[in-house]
């Protein structure tokens, strides 16, 4: 156990306290399946007797309703939007996360600040000052990225959701072609998922396998994130609320 | 990042905001709370209109996109000194891109009643690295003036609590714990934040006006110093509405009060 790594420094009211938990993030575009692997994954670790906390994009109880809110709306610059998602996070990542760190439990995150940022990217905004605001960022024990090719994603979302009007960036694409346009935009987001994955060090996993392939791929780097991990369950002074104040909460946020 | 600079290199490096290349001025006011900055600035607002030139006011934390929801934090305490900047940064942005760059473009005189420098020092009292402020904020437009409203700290204390009979759980820094009394813990915030604004005027060159001048004496200085920097902000011609006011001596005080309505819907 070491102190708590963040990409810039570390932000005010996080005491400088090495971490017995782990965080592992998923990430990944829509529609690559992320929500099976994690409710996968979550059931795999629960029954071995971890305790696992799940959050994703949106569940703060301070951001949430004002991004779906202004989501609504047609005048939305990228970086409002961006300043609203990093709220959005950093509000998850000390109410949900960090709780759960603390309290040696697993976090289990369906995408943490990259697809923030790619999405951010393609919509123009700078690299280096997305870089800096995350600085705040706790670094994850380890980031899955499922990646996948367009071609591949294509029958399986006009399959289940259609076509979203985000996830097609119509926000700043061109012309009414939701088909092209979802073409085009997932190209570019896929691309810079990519290079993300190169600069900060992503164990890849294709997205396009099998799910049970997959999750045996995810299985095998969750395990060597967890190694030397003590199962919380067996283990009185862990779970005692009054040494760790945060699980109630991240325990009534798991069910929610 | 792991590829992102390194924070200690930069530290005591001032860094400029992104030059105002537009053919607007953004005058801004800043001070604490009780420096008499707001009334010098809906002053000259009333002094620029009258003057023909096209206003467009903004002031802090009012963005229709993001209020909502920095209230909610509010209201049920959820503001952590991060997410308490973030969700500021979100309104400033918000207001930027759809009030003040706009208005820029057009040539208008957009007057900010409170500016990036109001997170700097605030969100540096509540902890926050002051680099990582910096860059936060660096996609906002220099002022083409920037005022500080210097107060002694007793005076401004003295008008806030005379005129509320209860400071909020922000507005009070009670979020620092500095004292369990609102009214001790207010005057030690505000004490703090203006050690910030004090070195904020020096390293942005902010224009201070001492505030225990007679209001008129304060706002004839205000006009001689943004005087200059008006040419080349666009005037309206004299319009209908214009006429009708000098033909009946009326100073259109609620027609102003309607646009404003409009511009910043409550």
């Amino acid at each position: 156990m070491s102190a708590p790594k963040f990409y810039g420094i570390r932000p005010p009211g996080i005491p400088n306290e090495p971490l017995p938990g782990r965080l592992i993030v998923i990430e990944g575009t829509d529609g690559v399946g992320r929500s099976t692997q994690i409710a996968l994954l979550r059931e795999w670790l629960e029954s071995r007797g971890y305790a696992v906390v799940h959050t994703g994009f949106r569940r703060s109880d301070l951001a949430s309703q004002g991004i779906q809110r202004a989501k609504r709306g047609h005048t939305l610059d990228p970086l409002t939007l961006s300043l609203f998602y990093a709220t959005d996070f950093w509000d998850r990542l000390e109410r949900h996360i960090l709780p759960a760190l603390r309290a040696g439990m697993i976090a289990m995150v369906d995408r943490y600040i990259f697809s923030l940022v790619a999405r951010a990217i393609l919509r123009g905004v700078p690299r280096d000052w997305l870089e800096d605001v995350y600085g705040i960022a706790l670094v994850p024990d380890r980031v899955f990225y499922l990646d996948i090719s367009v071609e591949q994603l294509l029958p399986r979302i006009i399959n289940t959701t259609g076509l979203d009007y985000w996830e097609s960036g119509q926000d700043y694409l061109r012309g009414p072609d939701l088909y092209n346009n979802y073409i085009e935009y997932q190209r570019a987001l896929l691309a810079e998922y990519r290079s993300l994955a190169e600069e900060f060090g992503f164990q890849v996993i294709d997205g396009g396998q099998p799910i049970g392939t997959v999750f045996n791929a995810l299985q095998a780097g969750v395990e060597e994130v967890i190694a030397g991990m003590t199962p919380p369950k067996g283990d009185e002074t862990k779970l005692n609320p009054e040494d760790s104040p945060g699980v109630e909460d991240s325990a009534r946020i798991d069910l929610a | 990042m792991s590829s992102a600079r390194n924070y200690d290199s930069n530290k005591g490096v001032s860094m400029a905001l992104r030059p105002n290349n537009y053919p607007g001025k953004l005058l801004i006011v800043e001070g604490i709370d009780g420096s008499g900055k707001s009334t010098q600035l809906d002053l000259l607002h009333k002094w620029l209109v009258s003057e023909g030139y096209l206003v467009v006011f903004t002031e802090w934390n009012s963005s229709p996109i993001v209020r909502a929801t920095t209230r909610r934090g509010k209201q049920r305490r959820l503001l952590t000194p991060v997410s308490f900047s973030l969700i500021h940064a979100a309104d400033f942005a918000s207001r930027l891109y759809m009030q003040v760059i706009p208005a820029l473009q057009a040539g208008a005189v957009v007057l900010a009643d409170r500016y990036v420098y109001t997170a700097f020092a605030r969100d540096r009292v509540r902890g926050l690295d002051r680099e990582w402020l910096r860059r936060l904020y660096a996609f906002a437009v220099e002022p083409t003036v920037a005022f500080y409203f210097d107060v002694p700290l007793d005076e401004a204390i003295t008008r806030i609590l005379e005129g509320r009979p209860s400071l909020k759980f922000y507005e009070a820094g009670m979020d620092l714990a500095l004292s369990r009394i609102p009214s001790e813990s207010f005057r030690l915030f505000q004490g703090l934040i203006q050690n910030e604004y004090d070195h904020l005027a020096n390293e942005y060159n902010m224009v201070r006006i001492d505030a225990t001048l007679q209001l008129i004496d304060q706002q004839q200085l205000v006009r001689q110093i943004v005087g200059p920097y008006l040419e080349g902000a666009i005037r309206l011609e004299k319009t209908e509405i214009q006429d009708a006011l000098m033909a009946h001596r009326l100073g259109g005080r609620y027609l102003e009060d309607m646009r404003l309505r409009q511009r910043s819907p409550k």
